[in-house]
């Protein structure tokens, strides 16, 4: 039997400029399975990035709910839902940011502070997974000394190391070449193999939306189609 | 006030609005030729308006701080001027008897024949229009009613004939009265003795004169004029008249002053007042009596009140300076920051072609745009804070003063300080602008790290060779352009200002400073094209005729000019900061050259610490750089510079703070000075430091402590994060809020500076003010004496045991002892002096009676050769009438901060340092009666510390023994007893005092405690000083603002960052918390290093002997004062960061992410 983790239910998500409003979401709805990779695809304005911070609670949505894990989104208080940001979801963004004034492991172990880890173990725990994503000789740098695939690495490793339920990951490969970015894949989807964690990928690129297993294309602030990839 | 610092305010202004017409040109330049730069720079303006406030704020604390000075030196100056016009009315000169001729002739009184011959000659003089004669004697005043005394009380005799043209009388209500109302024993009584003896018109006042009482009845109440009380008697005066006062005085036919009047008004009379003076005093010097002087002219006093005023300004100014350069260095942060924030911006404006120069240019006119509104906001700001404090100087000071302090600025001062304002902030942003223009175009777009400036890996003495010369080449264009700059200003200054007055001042300023700067403009882009047609365009005939035609208007300009843009090529691609780095050593080594040995030439640097120690600072840190340069590692070399300049300055300074420490190295311990010495190389001469070193060494030791700090920042937080990982929830946190900070250098380090250097300068005002009001007034500050009792003059006493005896009071139950001063006022000169032809100048000549003394417990400082113990030189005084001790006043002044009148021109001729540090033989002085003419010769065998002279006036003497009085000045002028109570206690000191003083009213006694003395006197020094903290603390709104800048600038760079940490978590709590702990590291590690550093410093500063003038200060740090300037420095900017921690919290998450 499917076990839905994410839940949308006509979800809208309008901006109010002051002088325009622009309705960036116009009623999706979508299910995401636990251990699903799922990529959100479309044209640039068309919603995915909006659709990928509303469901992952980041936004309020104007109209509609979100259910994560059960849990209804919208009955959270803003420290709930932050609370369990820290603990269930981990975030990768296009441009990394990384905090510029920490070192690697510094920035990978700040969600397990946040969430009440010792610092000791905090600091075991993101060099462990530091290791795992290949940076385990770059600990101690700054991200101003590291390269953008390097950089990517540490978000992916701050976003996994508390070992998250869903992470959600907004153009992770879109500021890589073509071979960083297939190497950040093949990371991505080797943890997702590994861990059964939920991935939501906003991407541009078809190469990177192939690796998932299921693509959903948006335009205009709605799903226009669905596409399963694999089983 | 017409002049600050010796300058006529008008020539300051002048050049300061000519600097202003010549900025105001250059940003008309700007807007004419590059009108959308300008456009660029304006709209930056509104782009934030929290972020505009805070840069308002900051701009203009400096204009504020200089107007604050101006107004509150003006008030002081137009409250003393308004009260002297009050005081004298009409009255415009007094003329009194000569001392010296009335020495001679033992007669202090000129008489009615002498009168006759002023109103001979004066009489029909058109510019005179009032001449009377006085008779004043200083006698004590009772209200036997009420048993109210007034031991000094001035009983004044005037001629109804003629004294009411200086409309002197006036009732309270201010009705002017004749004189003509007096006669037989009634008496006018000034405001202030009806005070003092609780009299109403209609009871009766007694005077005492050679003990005889004379009983007047009050007509009225009047107001306290010169003609009333004000010149002539410290407790009021009573007024009758002119006939009936000699009669009572037994002075038929004497006078004690001839009041003039010059024609005209109370105010309008200065202009004349010198012309009449001459006059006066040619008859005065041809007058066959030749007694007379005159005593006082309004003019003079009007101008004492007005160097007064300038005093205070110059005070407040001065002190104001840690304010100031904190402003200064928070105009240059700001704009620094301003530029990190469009550095993309900037590099994408150059990517497109914009030049340097334009990124200049957008900058100023933005700088300027904050500039000219907040210089003006500044500067009525600064007229609100000198309100507040003329109120508290009136509190403070209203018995100290007797008159009320009313509010009151000139519009020089007002205009003064807004152009200084305007001009100081445009040279910091034009300073800032020019280094954020220096921007690298790839990585201001990539927004990556700007490379290591210092460090080089393949530097070699060749290319710093060349890149020294690189730096030569712009300081000297630099200085000539500075010397040029000024010299110009200058003269046109002095020419304009000679010409005109005031408005057409302002105007010709403005245009004179606009014109300036077309011809400057005219002849710089003249320039341009004479370069570019020489070399650019060769083949363009437009450009070779516009140089041509240039080159005939400017030729000799040209020529220099063209010389000088091939020069500057070949130094820009050379120069580089190892070039600067040898210049900082090359001008170090000369200033400590030129302040420790240097040439007649420039002897105004010889024995200057300010020069030897900014030389010796600059070379150290030059010669960091040029480690850096040669590969040492940055951290390591600042680091050891900088603590090498903390030790430098919080250990011996140069004027040798811890001299104890000479039997190490020897001599001083300057390091200079001990390697010279290890050499045996010509060692430096003795430095000296003046006022201004408060303000040097506290820049200089808290910007090089602030360099360890911010170096070592991840050591000197390693607690902190320890504590961070114990704490648990808020761990996160503080990790943040210790990362930013350490990462962002160059912002904390300028915030820590701004921070610490008020911080230090308060805590260092504070801790001195303490200190020495602890050491000069307290109770150790009374010589060893309970009360103080002063005889009148006219009634004196030769016994007071005796006196009070006869008054049947028995003194033995409760006075233990009873010394005797007897004063006179002889002439003195040093007896010897090779070199200077001195003349004898008057002082006083204090005699004390052998229970004097046993009594005393006057600490004597510097003993002769021969007199090695206070003991030795008090027994000597005893046993030897031609010995004497001295009070330290005498000592010859090192300088003349202040220029405040002196009580004496007579000086030992010899200072505090020559005597501490040489052995010295007692110094001889001539002492001549100048009634008799007689001279004799004392020796000085030792000089008291200064603290003894802090509340007794008396103790302001040349202290010898009774026979020496007795033998050459028959008996004295006036004595003073000083009392020892049998009780200790303060209450015991009060209650004699007023027995003293009850039982001897007749006698017109004035008795008081001296520890009682010295509370009154210490409160109203506290007063004063926590008034004078609270004006230095005004540069913590600086510190304050820079944080808050910091922080509201911080929330907008760091929005995508404060979305992530949202994102992965950061409650808004943690996110404010963070923000919030980030300021506090920064406000507290400032507040730290003012704290540590100040009192280090006055600690050195109070152990100095040379600083306290000997007297050994027990070093106390006054906790609760610090404490509360503290609680309130940390409070304020804690309140300040707030907002923004608030404003960060609530950044929305997604959009944050999203925002680039």
């Amino acid at each position: 039997m499917p076990d839905a983790i994410i839940e949308l239910n006509s979800l809208v998500k309008t901006y109010d400029t002051g002088e325009v409003q622009v309705q960036a979401l116009r009623g999706v709805d979508l299910t995401v399975e636990r251990g699903e990779m799922v990529a959100i695809m479309g044209p640039s304005g068309c919603g995915k990035t909006t659709l990928l911070n509303t469901a992952s609670g980041l936004d309020d949505p104007t109209e509609g709910s979100i259910t994560i894990e059960g849990t209804d989104l919208g009955s959270l208080d803003d420290n709930t839902k932050t609370s369990y940001r820290a603990t269930r979801m981990g975030f990768i963004f296009q441009f990394y940011n990384l905090l510029p004034v920490l070192s690697a492991v510094e920035n990978v172990e700040l969600p397990l502070l946040v969430s009440g880890t010792p610092p000791a173990e905090a600091r075991r725990l993101a060099l462990a997974q530091l290791e795992r994503v290949g940076l385990g000789e770059w600990t101690g740098h700054r991200p101003g000394q590291l390269s953008g695939g390097q950089r990517q690495r540490v978000t992916i490793a701050r976003a996994l190391v508390n070992n998250p339920t869903i992470v959600w990951a907004d153009e992770p490969t879109g500021d890589l070449d073509s071979v960083t970015a297939s190497q950040i894949m093949d990371l991505l989807t080797g943890l997702n193999q590994e861990q059964d964690q939920t991935f939501v990928i906003v991407t541009h690129g078809r190469e990177i939306a192939g690796r998932c297993h299921r693509i959903v294309h948006m335009r205009d602030g709605l799903i226009e189609s669905e596409e399963q990839l694999v089983g | 006030m017409d002049s600050l610092f010796g300058i006529p305010l008008t020539s300051i202004l002048v050049a300061l609005l000519l600097a202003l017409g010549a900025i105001f040109g250059v940003l008309g330049v700007i807007a004419w030729r590059q009108p959308l730069l300008v456009r660029l720079g304006l709209r930056s303006i509104g782009r934030r308006r929290t972020q505009t406030a805070l840069i308002v704020v900051g701009l203009m604390l400096s204009t504020l701080i200089i107007s604050a000075a101006f107004a509150t030196g003006d008030t002081v100056g137009y409250s003393i001027t308004n009260e002297i016009y009050d005081s004298f009315e009409e009255v415009d000169f007094v003329v009194g008897f000569d001392d010296e001729a009335a020495a001679e002739r033992a007669d202090r009184y000129l008489t009615d024949e002498f009168l006759a011959s002023v109103v001979a000659e004066f009489g029909d003089d058109p510019d005179i229009d009032g001449i009377s004669g006085l008779l004043v004697e200083v006698l004590p005043a009772l209200n036997a009613e009420r048993r109210l005394a007034e031991p000094v009380a001035g009983f004044i005799g005037i001629d109804p004939s003629s004294i009411d043209t200086f409309n002197g009388l006036k009732s309270l209500d201010g009705e002017l009265i004749s004189a003509s109302t007096l006669g037989g024993m009634r008496a006018y009584v000034s405001e202030d003795l009806a005070e003092q003896l609780d009299v109403s018109p209609g009871d009766t006042v007694q005077i005492f004169h050679s003990g005889q009482p004379a009983a007047f009845e009050v007509i009225d109440i009047v107001q306290d004029t010169s003609l009333t009380e004000a010149q002539f008697g410290g407790g009021g005066g009573l007024i009758t008249r002119l006939d009936v006062a000699r009669e009572v005085a037994g002075l038929e036919g004497k006078l004690s002053a001839i009041a003039i009047s010059i024609t005209g008004g109370v105010r309008d009379t200065l202009d004349k007042s010198g012309a009449v003076e001459e006059r006066l005093e040619a008859f005065i010097d041809d007058h066959p009596e030749g007694r007379a002087n005159i005593l006082f002219t309004k003019e003079q006093v009007v101008a004492l009140a007005e160097t007064i005023g300038s005093i205070f300004v110059a005070f407040f100014l001065i002190f104001g300076l840690f304010a100031i350069a904190s402003g200064v260095l928070l105009i240059f942060m700001i704009f620094v920051m301003l530029a990190a924030e469009r550095r993309s911006e900037m590099g994408m404006a150059r990517a497109v072609g914009m030049q340097r120069l334009h990124l200049t240019e957008t900058f100023l006119a933005e700088g300027m745009a904050y500039n000219v509104g907040s210089a003006a906001v500044g500067a009525l700001l600064g007229l609100g804070v000198a309100f507040v404090l003329v109120l508290v100087l009136g509190q403070i000071f209203s018995d100290a003063f007797g008159f009320g302090i009313t509010f009151h600025f000139n519009w020089q001062g007002f205009l003064i300080a807004y152009s200084l304002g305007v001009v100081l902030t445009f040279a910091t942003v034009t300073f800032s602008a020019f280094r954020i223009a220096n921007l690298n175009i790839v990585r201001a777009i990539r927004d990556l790290p700007e490379p290591q400036a210092l460090g080089g890996a393949h530097r070699s003495v060749g290319s710093l060779f060349k890149s020294a010369v690189g730096a030569l080449w712009l300081v000297g264009w630099i200085v000539a352009l500075a010397v040029s700059g000024f010299v110009t200003l200058l003269i046109t200054a002095t020419v304009i200002g000679a010409a005109f007055g005031d408005l057409p001042t302002i105007l010709s300023g403005l245009f004179g400073g606009a014109a300036l700067m077309g011809v400057a403009t005219l002849m710089f882009f003249g320039a341009r094209t004479v370069r570019r047609g020489a070399f650019r365009n060769r083949w363009n005939w437009r450009h070779w005729l516009l140089w041509a035609v240039w080159l005939l208007v400017f030729n000799l300009v040209a020529g220099v000019v063209w010389l000088l843009q091939l020069s500057r090529d070949w130094a820009g691609r050379h120069r580089s900061a190892g070039g600067w780095a040898v210049i900082m050593v090359l001008l170090g080594a000369l200033l400590v050259w030129l302040a420790g040995w240097g040439v007649d030439a420039l002897s105004g640097f010889q024995g200057q610490a300010f020069a030897y120690t900014s030389g010796f600072n600059l070379a150290v840190l030059g010669v960091a750089m040029l480690a850096i340069y040669f590969g040492l590692n940055q951290r390591l070399a600042f680091s050891a510079a900088g603590l090498g300049l903390v030790w430098y300055w919080i250990l011996p300074l140069p004027f040798s703070l811890f001299s104890d420490l000479e039997s190490v190295v020897g001599g001083d311990l300057d390091p200079v000075d001990g390697v010279l010495r290890v050499l045996g190389l010509p060692r430096p001469m003795h430095i000296e430091g003046n006022v201004e070193m408060f303000f040097v060494s506290g820049i200089a030791v808290t910007a090089a402590a602030v360099l360890v700090i911010i170096l070592n920042a991840e050591l000197a937080l390693a607690p902190v994060r320890w504590l961070g990982a114990l704490l648990g929830g808020i761990a996160p946190a503080i990790k943040t809020a210790i990362a930013y900070p350490v990462a962002a250098k160059f912002r904390t380090g300028m915030t820590l500076a701004m921070f610490g250097i008020v911080v230090f300068s308060v805590v260092v005002m504070a801790t001195l003010n303490s200190n020495f009001t602890q050491a000069f007034l307290s109770e150790s500050a009374n010589g060893g004496f309970d009360v103080s009792v002063d005889v009148n003059p006219n009634n004196r006493i030769p016994d007071l045991r005796a006196a009070l005896q006869d008054a049947g009071y028995d003194p033995d139950a409760t006075i233990d002892g009873v010394g005797r001063l007897v004063s006179v006022f002889p002439q003195v000169r040093r007896s010897e002096d090779p070199d200077i032809d001195e003349a004898y100048e008057p002082y006083h000549l204090a005699a004390v009676d052998d229970e004097f003394i046993d009594l005393q417990r006057l600490p004597v400082e510097h003993h002769a050769v021969g007199y090695e113990t206070d003991e030795a030189v008090w027994e000597a005084v005893r046993t030897d009438p031609t010995v004497a001790v001295i009070d330290a006043s005498r000592l010859q002044p090192v300088d003349d901060f202040g220029g405040g009148p002196e009580t004496s021109d007579f000086y030992l001729g010899v200072n505090d340092h020559d005597l501490r540090h040489n052995p010295w033989d007692p110094i001889a002085l001539t002492v001549r009666d100048p009634s008799s003419g007689l001279t004799t010769e004392i020796k000085i065998i030792g000089v008291l510390e200064p603290q003894v002279t802090a509340v007794i006036p008396a103790f302001f003497a040349i202290f010898t023994s009774v026979a020496t009085i007795e033998e050459h000045f028959e008996g004295g002028d006036l004595e003073q007893y000083f009392v020892v109570t049998a009780d200790a206690s303060d209450d015991a000191a009060i209650e004699a005092a007023r027995d003293i003083e009850s039982t001897l009213l007749e006698l017109g006694v004035q008795a008081d405690s001296i520890d009682k003395l010295i509370d009154d006197q210490a409160s109203q020094s506290r007063s004063f000083q926590y008034l004078f903290e609270g004006f230095m603390a005004l540069g913590l709104i600086v510190g304050i603002a820079a944080l808050g800048v910091i922080a509201f600038r911080t929330v907008v760079e760091r929005r995508q960052q404060i979305g992530m940490l949202r994102a992965i978590g950061y409650s808004r709590r943690l996110v404010a918390v963070s923000y919030f702990l980030e300021s506090s590291f920064i406000a507290l590690a400032g507040i730290g290093i003012g704290v540590v550093l100040g009192l280090a410093i006055s600690h050195n500063l109070l152990a100095s002997p040379e600083f306290t003038g000997g007297t050994e200060i027990d070093f106390q740090v006054p906790w609760a004062r610090l404490a509360v300037i503290l609680v309130i420095a940390y409070g304020a900017s804690a309140l300040m960061t707030l907002l923004p921690a608030r404003a960060a919290s609530r950044v929305a998450v997604a959009e944050a992410l999203r925002y680039e």
